[in-house]
């Protein structure tokens, strides 16, 4: 107890207002539970203030340049001048709309929402620390906890993100001019994203990653179309190489990378691994290598909880720690890091206090990435079906086979789908091409409703549409696709 | 670590049960199955037992409280573990969570699907609702074979699985609606300890429910094997050997032995005493218990309308607005019978049995059930079809002091006498005690019911819906009738005449064969030796 605390009681103290606490914190109110959420910086989380809608609404005005200035074939001649600075404000309007929204839900459903950082001071306590000078902090009893801190962009010797040149993802988000250049640290999901928006403002971008490919963990053939659209819009790759320093010449700065110390391959997407050591000149690096839990400012020792060796706190499949009435969602939670799956998360951990029968079971947890064109999966793929045992059959559709995406002029791109060839049950698919993020929902429903892929195959779809493209790839599946060969 | 017990369907489809009694106290030690409180639901009081061995943490609820079923009302604390604050589903699945991707701070980390890699044996289909309802009843999905296409759970199957069965067609309820009056010990001439009503049951099935009963079960099997000798002592106990239970094989067919059979005979003479008791002691029986008196000045008092008495009431309002009633009346002079029965009585008791007219009336109805089998059957209205039983399982309207039940003799055709009798008297029994199992009282095809024991002569009885007939016998009276003798002579007798009340179906069956069916079991009333063709 610290003097001149003042100590609440709660029955459900949530830290952390991201897409895992906030959806906690609403659900346990709507359980009659008297719920606390308390949030350090901005409700949302990183989720909605700095990292899927601001990007995803960056993406999308920079497709609308692009695609505008790149129309001929239409008959569409324009050069879009692109005010980087009134995007960057019409995207936080965006953001402050779904920020306010989430404020006023959790009002509505009876949560407390109270501003600070929470430490935790016992097995049943918290302090919360106010932000500003003078605010003091306040002592709050509760029965149970849901910690939901989510994660940050980790760091990389030698680029500190206060330095001005040196940008995480946030601070890419929020630049208010174009840069002339830019070395983006990492091909994954987040650097391939922010590098196409960039690329597309009309920006020099080089992107060095360690590994031999872009997007590690995913099958080279979706992959191939991504290095492709990107290679197009001018971007340029350097594998094998890991960012070592960076300082200012006086024009800009420059980058050093050096070879990777290790031979780290991803599956053999066959890149030539230079071995050279670069020196890369740029206005601006961003560095995207990854996230890391935030689980050190909890000070967890104090309630238990036990974190692994990455900091990530484990949980069962109720969302619960180690220590029975401390939950743990969302991204300190551990992989896959994505905002859906904390949601989920959030919800079963709200209901497994309130008595409720809610267990972690789904049967695929979907995923997007918004490159050009956009990756959509959910399941299994065809190689972790066979690994698991699964007789497999596999169904593809090509977009340049579909008069909806001819119509668009996206036709890059497959939808893969992945069935148990026994019952033909759908377990897994893979689509890169436009709108992949929204056409893959449809076959996350149909593993987890145990379709088959002649269900799918069955459905009447919509002409035209790109989601024929799904019935389509089920029926190539059956060996009876009507608008491709069957293989 | 505490666990939550909620509340079990003590019978298909019930939504709630009264609280009687706790048997347990906070601090208790308990181990898994043994009772920890009277849960009385609209069918039987049932104890409800321990699903851990552990330490009562807390009662829920008081003595009196109605539960609704599925509601948490005993929480334990489970033996070894740490308590907690929070309960912990029966259901243990694991999480599907695979740590994939690349470890974070590697360049490029992305977060890629889980990837549940498990053998296709252990992969289950079910949707996410499906899978829900087996958290809810503690299910393990991995153990229940599916029913949809190529296997797939579907809710059907977890409902299936949580009752104890296979998924079935539409399960018959056993609504009922009788006549209800009580029935004391009959008169020289009146016949049955049982007596008019109408009873509900709903099936009960797989629940972890123990009913009060300490009797021996009536086994029902076609072929029992058993030693000479046994047989001989089955004979002079009066049971029926395929009737006696046993967990014994022989060759894979049930095997008695004598104990087997003077443990089943003694648990009948108990079952048949305590009946006797009951009676002799004049209680009530069929009067349901009286709420407080009235206060000083009090002019009207409430109570609340729930239990059996709702779950009659109910059953009532069904099968009087869903079937079309007519109730077809006539008298039997029954004077061969009473002879019959007289004769009779006494080698019954020699074997500790006795013998009322209720079996000899099963015996007619049956009877004419095989001759009118549209009274037998039932219309699924659902399917738009009339579905006929080629079995006879009769139930007996039974007042008890909470109200009316139908416990169900099976297989009524298939039994003697003596073992109608004796399975009757126990099932009554247990009626009044109420610690009846929901079995026991579900299934039956046709209902009859006594409704002479208090007073009056004919009743318009209410079917036991979905059944298609319900025949409410009077008491046997000495009664003058016009005897004609074999010269054609008329002359003015005392004879024993019972009245007969049928209600029937009207959209299944029309008057004429209702007259008919009554002729019949009359038939066989008037002249009981016909029953030795039976």
């Amino acid at each position: 107890m610290v003097v001149g605390d003042v100590t609440t009681g709660t029955d459900v103290l949530v830290v952390g207002a991201g897409p895992a606490g906030y959806v906690a914190a609403i659900r346990a109110g709507q359980l009659d539970l008297d719920v606390t959420l308390v949030e350090k910086d901005a409700y949302g989380g990183t989720c909605l203030n700095h990292g899927c809608i601001p990007s995803k609404a960056l993406i999308t005005a920079t497709d609308v340049a692009h695609e505008a200035g790149n129309a001929e074939e239409m008959g569409i001649h324009a050069d879009p001048a692109v005010d980087l600075a009134k995007m960057v404000d019409w995207k936080d309007g965006v953001v402050d709309q779904l920020t306010g929204g989430v404020e006023k839900l959790c009002k509505a459903n009876g949560v407390n929402l109270l501003e600070g950082t929470a430490t935790f001071d016992g097995e049943n306590t918290a302090r919360i620390s106010h932000s500003g000078e003078g605010q003091g902090s306040e002592s709050i009893e509760f029965e149970h906890a849901i910690v939901a801190t989510g994660s940050r962009p980790i760091e990389i010797p030698g680029f500190d993100y206060g330095d001005e040149p040196v940008l995480d993802s946030k601070q890419a988000l929020a630049l208010d001019s174009v840069p002339d250049s830019l070395v983006v640290v990492g091909a994954g999901y987040i650097g391939m994203e922010l590098a196409s928006v960039f690329a597309k403002l009309g920006t020099d971008v080089t992107v060095i990653e360690m590994l031999d490919g872009i997007l590690p963990g995913y099958d080279d053939d979706l992959k191939r179309p991504v290095k492709q659209r990107a290679n197009d819009i001018g971007i340029e790759f350097h594998f094998g190489y890991t960012a070592s320093t960076w300082y200012d010449h006086g024009d800009g700065i420059r980058v050093e990378a050096e070879p990777a110390e290790q031979a780290a391959t991803d599956g053999g997407q066959a890149e030539a691994v230079e071995a050279e050591a670069l020196d890369l000149d740029a206005e601006k690096v961003l560095v995207a290598v990854g996230r890391e839990p935030v689980s050190d400012t909890l000070d967890l020792d104090a309630v238990g909880v036990e974190t692994d060796d990455r900091g990530f706190i484990e949980t069962d499949s109720r969302a619960r720690t180690n220590v029975d009435h401390v939950f743990a969602v969302g991204d300190v939670a551990g992989e896959p890091m994505l905002a859906h799956k904390g949601s989920m998360e959030g919800q079963v951990a709200a209901e497994v206090i309130a008595g409720e029968p809610a267990a972690i079971d789904y049967q695929a947890m979907p995923a997007a990435i918004f490159t050009d064109p956009e990756i959509g999966t959910v399941g299994m793929t065809e190689s972790e079906a066979e690994e698991a045992g699964f007789e497999t059959i596999v169904g593809t559709f090509p977009f340049r086979a579909s008069g909806r995406a001819l119509t668009t002029g996206e036709t890059d791109g497959f939808v893969k789908i992945v069935a148990d060839e026994s019952e033909g049950y759908v377990l897994g698919a893979q689509i890169v091409g436009p709108e992949a993020s929204e056409l893959i929902a449809e076959l996350g429903l149909a593993i987890e409703l145990g379709a088959t892929v002649e269900d799918v195959a069955s459905t009447v779809h919509t002409h035209p549409t790109l989601s024929e493209s799904v019935m389509e790839a089920a029926e190539n599946a059956l060996g009876h696709a009507i608008h491709t060969l069957n293989r | 670590m505490v666990r939550e017990f909620k509340l079990p369907d003590v019978g298909e489809g019930v939504a709630e049960g009264e609280l009687v009694s706790w048997l347990v106290a906070p601090g208790d030690e308990v181990s898994e199955d043994q009772p920890v409180a009277e849960v009385e639901t609209d069918k039987a009081l049932v104890e409800v037992p321990a699903p851990v061995n552990g330490a009562v943490r807390e009662l829920h609820y008081e003595e009196g409280d109605v539960i609704p079923v599925g509601e948490v009302f005993i929480t334990f604390d489970v033996a070894g573990e740490a308590a907690e604050a929070a309960a912990e589903p029966a259901a243990d699945e694991e999480a599907e969570v695979a740590d994939e991707g690349e470890p974070a701070g590697d360049p490029g980390a992305t977060g890629t699907e889980t990837g549940e890699v498990e053998t296709p044996d252990d992969r289950v289909f079910a949707p996410p609702r499906v899978r829900r309802m087996a958290r809810e009843e503690g299910i393990d999905l991995s153990t229940i074979e599916g029913s949809g296409p190529g296997g797939r759970i579907t809710a059907a199957d977890v409902e299936a699985a949580a009752s104890g069965g296979a998924v079935e067609a539409d399960a018959e309820t056993d609504e009922s609606g009788a006549a209800a009056t009580a029935e004391p010990e009959p008169t020289a001439d009146a016949s049955t300890a049982e007596s008019g009503g109408a009873a509900t049951g709903t099936a009960g099935g797989g629940q972890q429910i123990q009913a009060r009963s300490t009797s021996v079960e009536s086994a029902d099997r076609d072929r029992t094997l058993a030693a000479p000798a046994t047989r001989r002592l089955a004979e002079e106990e009066g049971v029926d050997i395929d009737a006696v239970p046993t967990d014994e094989e022989r060759d894979g067919e049930a095997f008695v032995t004598p104990d087997a059979v003077r443990e089943y005979a003694e648990a009948q003479r108990q079952a048949q005493e305590a009946d006797r008791e009951v009676i002799e002691a004049g209680e009530p029986v069929g009067e349901a218990e009286k709420g407080t008196e009235f206060a000083p000045g009090e002019r009207e008092r409430r109570e609340p309308f729930r239990g059996v008495r709702k779950t009659i009431a109910d059953a009532m309002v069904e099968s009087k607005y869903t079937a079309p009633h007519v109730t077809h009346h006539d008298e039997v002079d029954v004077t061969a019978l009473v002879e019959a029965r007289d004769r009779l009585k006494s080698r019954a008791e020699d074997q500790g049995i006795r013998l009322t007219y209720m079996p000899f009336i099963m015996k007619a109805v049956v009877a004419a059930l095989k001759e009118y089998p549209e009274m037998n059957a039932v219309i699924d209205d659902e399917n738009e079809e009339v579905v006929y039983r080629d079995y006879y399982n009769i139930g007996v309207a039974t007042a008890t002091d909470v109200g009316l039940m139908v416990p169900v003799l099976e297989d009524a055709d298939r039994k003697g006498l003596l073992q109608l009798s004796s399975e009757m008297n126990e099932l009554v029994t247990k009626a009044r005690e109420r610690s009846i199992s929901p079995g026991e009282l579900q299934g039956s095809t046709f209902t009859i019911t006594n409704v002479g024991g208090i007073g009056g002569e004919y009743a318009t009885p209410i079917l036991n819906y979905p059944e298609s007939g319900i025949l409410a016998i009077g008491e046997i009276k000495r009664k003058p009738r016009v005897v004609t003798d074999e010269d054609g002579t008329e002359s003015i007798e005392p004879r024993s005449v019972m009245t007969l009340s049928l209600s029937f179906d009207h959209r299944l069956i029309d008057g004429a064969v209702g007259a008919q069916f009554t002729n019949t079991v009359m038939e066989y009333l008037e002249n009981p030796e016909l029953l030795l063709l039976e």
